[in-house]
């Protein structure tokens, strides 16, 4: 034990007293912590006091604190400097101290606690059983099995404590979840070695109502407009049928095209099958094969049809395909639009989009983005043409055997010669399945249990159904779904221990992949050699550029920056008709690929804020009001001094998800800066808020500034409000769906003037983002989010001093992202674990 | 993408499935087989079913009132929001003026009045402010049910729910979302995942299909892998500390308690079950979600696979719009009002909205016999929110209504106001013996309704 610490303290002697740490002049006459105290007297005990703790008026109480003995205060301290620190103490319009005064002090009381972590570390303790979640649930199976599937209908989502949902106190079990594990790992084993269903299942793949089809998508075919792309596991070989239909208009109506439209399916890039809709010109009458045809000729268009903005590509006038007739037989002609098709088991990619027709490009060029609406009741249909509404994908039908999918080649590693054999081969399988099931070597008792499943299975029936059931049995031990973590066997209470190698692969992968170890990874804890810092960091960094770590980008990314909000933004559409579906999922993309490459190309985190970069495409950078960018695909922008756009804050995804459906918010936007790039969450509401007085009906419209001036006049919303509302005004000139505007919806020209919490003023969003960059909190809120999520614990007190010792760190290195994550995973909290 | 269902219901809510299930008309054909009910018209199966309005209703404290009925006693009038419920008046108890005081903050110094709305709203626990493993509740009045009205059905209880969980950052600060996400808690510790996907929900209740010998072999299997990681729990019992064995203590419990569910499934039913035709997946539509998941709760009670049931028809502080009623605004942010007059008017169009919906499925649940009477004769309904006038977040008075007939003890058409403090679990607890389901306390409770019986209030 002894010599597990020794190596710990003297990897961080090296750091001390670095950089932001300036040397704390001592004066040798007086003792330790008077000029702490008589700092505190001069700017924190006038309301910091016992006596005024105990009629509620603030928070905590200083007054009785001994300032020579920091450390048997820690977390009362902790606290002290995240609020300085993040310049909320002492208030804006209180006697505030110097810099110079107020950062030596912050200084001396962090220099201290950070000597006292130094001298007797704690790391905390996670908990001793961490359940995967649902995402690490999916990742595991992927890397263990070559299987991607998407089990999120299969197991529930998991609770979030912390801002995320990999919290091992939270991710509890009930049997109903457990029964939710049966299942799931039942179909997983079936789909994996590519046995038969008991009867063929149907996935049903719905496109947002709100996407536009007007265009060519990101991932369709050359020359198609709209549709869907969806890549699907198929389990084994056989036929499947894949059906679609199209959208309806509000009133449950197939709408009328002048031009036929032709849907096309392909599979892999091959067409597979055209289905036509026909047009307003076609011949009347039934063509042979339909039970009835698009057109007729006998009624009249219905009124109110054959207006608006998709009048010119829809049939207008009488005779020609409207009609009740004509109605119902549109509404019935996607009735069989169904093709079959055999299919090689495996993942393959699914398209079905319509052919794209020259005129539909002339019609939308004026405003190319507009979300075109159904027709419906006295509104004219404004889509120029078809829409997919749904792809249903259907089978196996008539297997004619489980292929040779991805999954099977990993899990069969050996093929039986005959029935004597079979049994060494099942053990060979199943205790490779095992070892990176567990994520640690295993033993002829580990691998027991589920050769007992094998041979019930293979009594049944196949080798295969011998290893399925085996399979089924190895993804629901404990092992498997849970992280175990367990205290060295008789280690007295309270003791701090270094964690073994193999806990610390999985530590490790389950950070920056959300999964399980793979076999480099897992054969160096094997090897006791993961321990050793220059392998461990290079592992770090190989994780960190395998296509793995996307997982990280989407799970952490999209918890800490809410972008996982976003399928659930849906603004207005008569405030905002040009966003879609395919913006929405733009947004996400920049952000993500952003983020990405922040990490990726070695960046300092302070890029996050201010990069003169980001990933558009023309969807998106018309959006933005940038031009020269043509295509769905998404490149590297660079972007002008100064630009709008510069870092997350000019990003359309953190922009929306910080909004109303119908309007901005700066409370939202200004809580989200300060919860999660500040860190300092601002308190709820206090109990008893009266309600806000309700405005005099004026005639005159308020912009979102007035409005929320009332909110600042009542001392109790006031005391956070004055906080929250300055942040979020400084983004005033980006809409609720990010845009770009010079007057708000009072009509009015937007004032964007706002300020930081210790009362620093700015204007805009540059000025905000200079004042973030600098602030001390930004990169020690992410370092935290980073802990947070790595632990799968919240961040205590005990765990600042070495989020500071990250942070100092990676302060001499620019503080790249990647320095700070490598700092993560060599910190006590997560190298060391204390026994119960 | 998502995964979705189709538009309209009641049939185009279920696949027509490309050859996959085909032949039978929807569910009306399989009920014989799976009801046990039908054979025996004297057994009345008494069931308890908890719906929860997020975000309050549309009402201040300065006398606008959507929800509330303007008059009180027999034949009272009925308010805007609920009088789509009018044809079911004669099940109707309006019970006003009960209070939730365990959803009023604490001096913990947390605020969070949306969380302790959900958490306590069934249980009468003042929730602990904590997001760490020392999560802590009460049991909720839905699970002390379970395990007796649940006792011979194939699900003890279905938790179900409209709007995901999966967002970042919509709990409130230093809770849990745990306590968030539900209404049912089987133990202090311990909640119970909701469930908002039709399809999943639909595969709870019916399995896979497959034949009755199939399922058999099935259910034997499952029972056989889950004593053998029996086995594994035991070997990492031993592995761990003493002070990490009651989180092993959990895992073991539930273990058992599936394990307890499968043989009893065994024992009780070996019918074959008709091939049905499956939700495809979440609508996109409230009302089309909302019927959906009625429609599945219709589907477990006639054929008496569960008898206790929570429904959230909405998560607190969702941020939801209803633009198929002209509502654009997102329902948390339109629950605070803030007094306008014309801002509460606009809000009770959801509570109307969500009033017709619940009507939808009491109708259903009238049309279809059991026994001597129909399903609504033998269920009782809470109907409520955890709170009142949202733009407050005002704990008192909050809206409640209690739905059954006169065959489970309710003496309906009534409006009662309780002018005294009286917590809403008193009322959970007369639910409860109403039920046939005996507990002496529940949360905060101090005993039951003023008078014993709910028809004799």
């Amino acid at each position: 034990m002894r010599s597990i610490l020794a190596g710990f303290v003297t990897s961080a002697v090296v750091f001390l007293g670095l950089v932001t740490v300036r040397p704390v002049r001592v004066d040798a006459a007086r003792a330790p912590g008077e000029d702490a105290r008589a700092f505190m007297k001069a700017y924190c005990i006038s309301c910091h006091t016992e006596q005024m703790k105990s009629r509620g008026v603030v928070p905590v109480a200083l007054d009785m604190l001994d300032a020579s003995v920091v450390a048997d205060n820690a977390e009362t301290w902790e606290l002290v400097v995240r609020k300085m620190r993040a310049g909320l103490m002492p208030p804006a319009g209180m006697k505030r101290p110097d810099k110079a005064a107020h950062d030596q002090f912050l200084s001396w009381i962090e220099g201290e606690l950070d000597r006292a972590a130094r001298e007797r570390p704690n790391p905390g303790r996670t908990e001793a059983f961490h359940r995967l979640n649902r995402t690490e649930y999916r990742n595991a199976v992927r890397d263990m099995l070559d299987l991607d599937i998407d089990v999120t209908g299969w197991l529930p989502p998991d609770d979030a404590s912390y801002g995320f949902d990999n919290i091992a106190g939270v991710l509890k079990i009930s049997p109903t979840l457990l029964e939710r594990y049966l299942s799931a790992a039942q179909k997983v084993s079936r789909t994996a070695l590519g046995i038969a269903p008991p009867s063929p299942t149907v996935d049903y793949f719905r496109v947002a109502d709100d996407r536009a089809q007007e265009q060519e998508l990101p991932g369709q075919l050359f020359g198609t407009r709209g549709g869907a792309s969806i890549r699907y596991n198929f389990p084994m070989d056989a036929t499947y049928s894949v059906r679609v239909q199209l959208s309806r208009d509000l009133n449950e109506q197939v709408p009328i095209y002048v031009e036929p439209q032709d849907l096309e399916v392909s599979i892999d890039g091959e067409r597979v099958k055209v289905f036509t809709l026909p047009g307003a010109a076609a011949p009347a009458g039934p063509p042979a094969s339909e039970p009835a045809a698009a057109s007729d000729s006998d009624a009249p268009q219905p009124a109110g049809r054959g207006q608006g903005r998709g009048a010119g590509a829809r049939a207008g006038g009488a005779g020609r395909g409207g009609g009740r007739q004509g109605q119902e037989a549109r509404n019935r002609a996607d009735r069989d639009w169904e093709v079959r098709v055999p299919v090689k088991a495996g993942p393959h990619v699914v398209q079905v989009a319509f052919a794209k027709e020259s005129n539909a490009v002339a019609e939308t060029a004026r405003l190319p983005f507009l979300r075109p609406y159904p027709a419906g009741v006295n509104i004219a249909e404004a889509r120029t043409g078809a829409y997919l509404r749904s792809v249903e994908i259907a089978g196996p039908f008539d297997p004619t055997g489980p292929g040779n999918s991805p999954s099977r080649q990993r899990i069969l590693i050996c093929t039986p010669a005959n029935r004597s054999s079979e049994d060494a081969c099942a053990n060979r399988i199943l205790t490779a399945l095992a070892r990176r099931a567990y994520r640690r070597p295993v033993t002829a008792a580990d691998v027991r249990p589920l050769l007992a499943f094998y041979r019930e299975g293979r009594a049944e029936g196949s080798f295969d159904q011998g290893i399925d059931r085996a399979l089924n049995r190895l993804l629901i031990s404990p092992e498997f779904l849970l992280r175990v973590e367990a205290d060295p066997p008789r280690t007295p209470s309270g003791t701090v221990y270094r964690i073994s190698d193999v806990t610390l692969a999985s530590r490790l992968s389950f950070f920056l992949w959300n999964s399980i170890p793979d076999d480099e990874l897992l054969t160096l804890a094997e090897q006791k050699r993961l321990n050793d810092p220059a392998v461990l960091d290079r592992q770090v960094r190989r994780m960190i550029a395998d296509p793995r770590f996307d997982s990280f980008v989407e799970s952490f990314a999209g918890q800490w920056l809410f972008l996982r909000n976003l399928p659930a933004s849906v603004p207005v559409q008569q405030n905002f008709p040009d966003f879609d579906d395919t913006l929405r999922q733009a947004f996400r993309t920049e952000t993500e690929l952003f983020f990405k490459s922040v990490i990726r190309e070695d960046r300092s985190a302070l890029d996050l804020l201010r990069a003169d970069y980001t990933f558009l495409n023309e969807r998106l950078a018309t959006h933005y009001g940038i031009g020269d960018v043509k295509g769905t695909r998404f490149r590297r922008v660079p972007l002008p001094p100064g630009s709008r756009r510069s870092g997350l804050l000019g990003q359309g995804s953190i922009l929306t998800v910080t909004s109303y459906p119908d309007r901005t918010s700066p409370v939202v936007r200004g809580k989200w800066i300060m919860e999660n790039l500040l860190g300092t969450p601002p308190p709820s509401p206090p109990p008893g808020v009266p309600p806000l007085k309700p405005p005099s009906f004026a005639t005159k419209v308020l912009s979102v500034r007035e409005r929320m001036i009332d909110h600042r006049r009542n001392p109790p919303c006031a005391s956070c409000h004055a906080m929250m509302d300055p942040l979020g005004l400084a983004l005033e000139n980006f809409d609720a769906v990010g845009k770009w505007r010079a007057l708000d919806e009072s009509g009015g020209p937007i004032d964007a003037s706002g300020a930081m919490p210790d009362g620093t003023k700015f204007d805009g969003p540059d000025g905000l983002r200079q004042a973030l960059l600098g602030s001390d909190r930004f990169v020690m809120t992410l370092t935290e989010k980073l802990m947070t999520y790595a632990l799968g614990r919240g961040v205590a007190y005990y765990d600042e001093p070495a989020v500071r010792d990250i942070v100092r760190n990676a302060s001499r290195d620019d503080y790249r992202v990647v320095t700070l994550i490598r700092g993560v995973v060599q910190s006590v909290p997560f190298q060391m674990r204390r026994t119960k | 993408m998502r995964i979705v269902t189709k538009r309209a219901l009641p049939r185009r809510t279920f696949l027509r499935g490309a050859g996959v299930a085909l032949g039978l008309p929807l569910l009306d054909a399989m009920v014989p087989a799976l009801s046990a009910l039908a054979d025996t018209p004297a057994a009345v199966a008494k069931r308890l079913s908890f719906i929860y309005m997020p975000n309050g209703v549309a009402k201040n404290s300065s006398g606008i009132d959507y929800w509330t009925p303007p008059t009180e006693g027999r034949n009272f009038q009925m308010s805007q929001i609920l009088a789509p419920l009018e044809p079911f008046r004669d099940r109707l108890l309006v019970v006003s003026g009960l209070d939730q005081n365990q959803a009023e903050a604490g001096n913990d110094g947390a605020s969070g009045d949306h969380t302790r709305g959900t958490s306590s709203w069934l249980t009468g626990v003042y929730p602990k402010r904590t997001e760490g493993a020392d999560v802590r509740n009460g049991i909720s009045a839905d699970q002390i049910a379970a395990p007796v009205l649940g006792k011979d059905t194939a699900l003890p209880s279905l938790e179900l729910a409209i709007d995901l969980n999966f967002l970042a950052g919509q709990c409130e600060n230093s809770y849990s979302c745990a306590y968030l996400n539900t209404l049912a808690w089987t133990s202090p510790t311990t909640p119970l995942p909701t469930e908002n996907n039709p399809r999943v929900v639909f595969e709870r209740l019916f399995g896979d299909g497959g034949t009755a010998e199939r399922r058999a072999a099935h259910a034997r299997r499952n029972r056989s892998m889950l004593d053998s990681v029996l086995d594994d729990f035991n070997r990492l019992q031993r592995q761990l500390g003493p002070g990490d064995r009651a989180v092993v203590d959990e895992w073991v419990d539930s273990v058992r308690e599936v394990e307890r569910r499968i043989s009893g499934v065994e024992k009780r039913n070996n019918d074959e079950l008709p091939t049905l035709e499956r939700p495809t997946g979440v609508p996109e539509r409230f009302d089309e979600h909302v019927k959906l998941m009625y429609e599945l709760q219709w589907l477990a009670f006639r054929a008496d696979l569960t008898r206790v049931v929570t429904f959230m028809l909405g998560r607190e502080l969702n941020f939801r719009t209803y633009p198929e009623i002209g509502v654009t605004e997102g329902h948390h942010g339109l629950s605070h009002h803030q007094d306008r007059p014309e801002q509460i008017a606009k809000y009770a169009k959801v509570g109307v909205y969500q009033a017709e919906l619940l009507a939808w499925f009491l109708e259903k649940l009238q049309s279809t016999p059991e026994g001597d009477g129909t399903l609504l004769d033998h269920s009782l309904f809470l109907y409520g929110a955890g709170l009142s006038n949202p733009n407050t977040h005002a704990h008192v008075d909050l809206p409640l209504l209690v739905i059954g007939g006169r065959d489970v003890g309710v003496d309906g058409n009534r409006h009662v106001v309780i002018r005294r403090q009286v917590p809403m679990t008193n009322l959970l607890l007369t639910l409860l013996d109403k039920a046939g389901v005996r507990a002496d306390t529940l949360g905060d409770s101090t005993g039951r309704m003023p008078v014993s019986g709910l028809a004799d209030v």
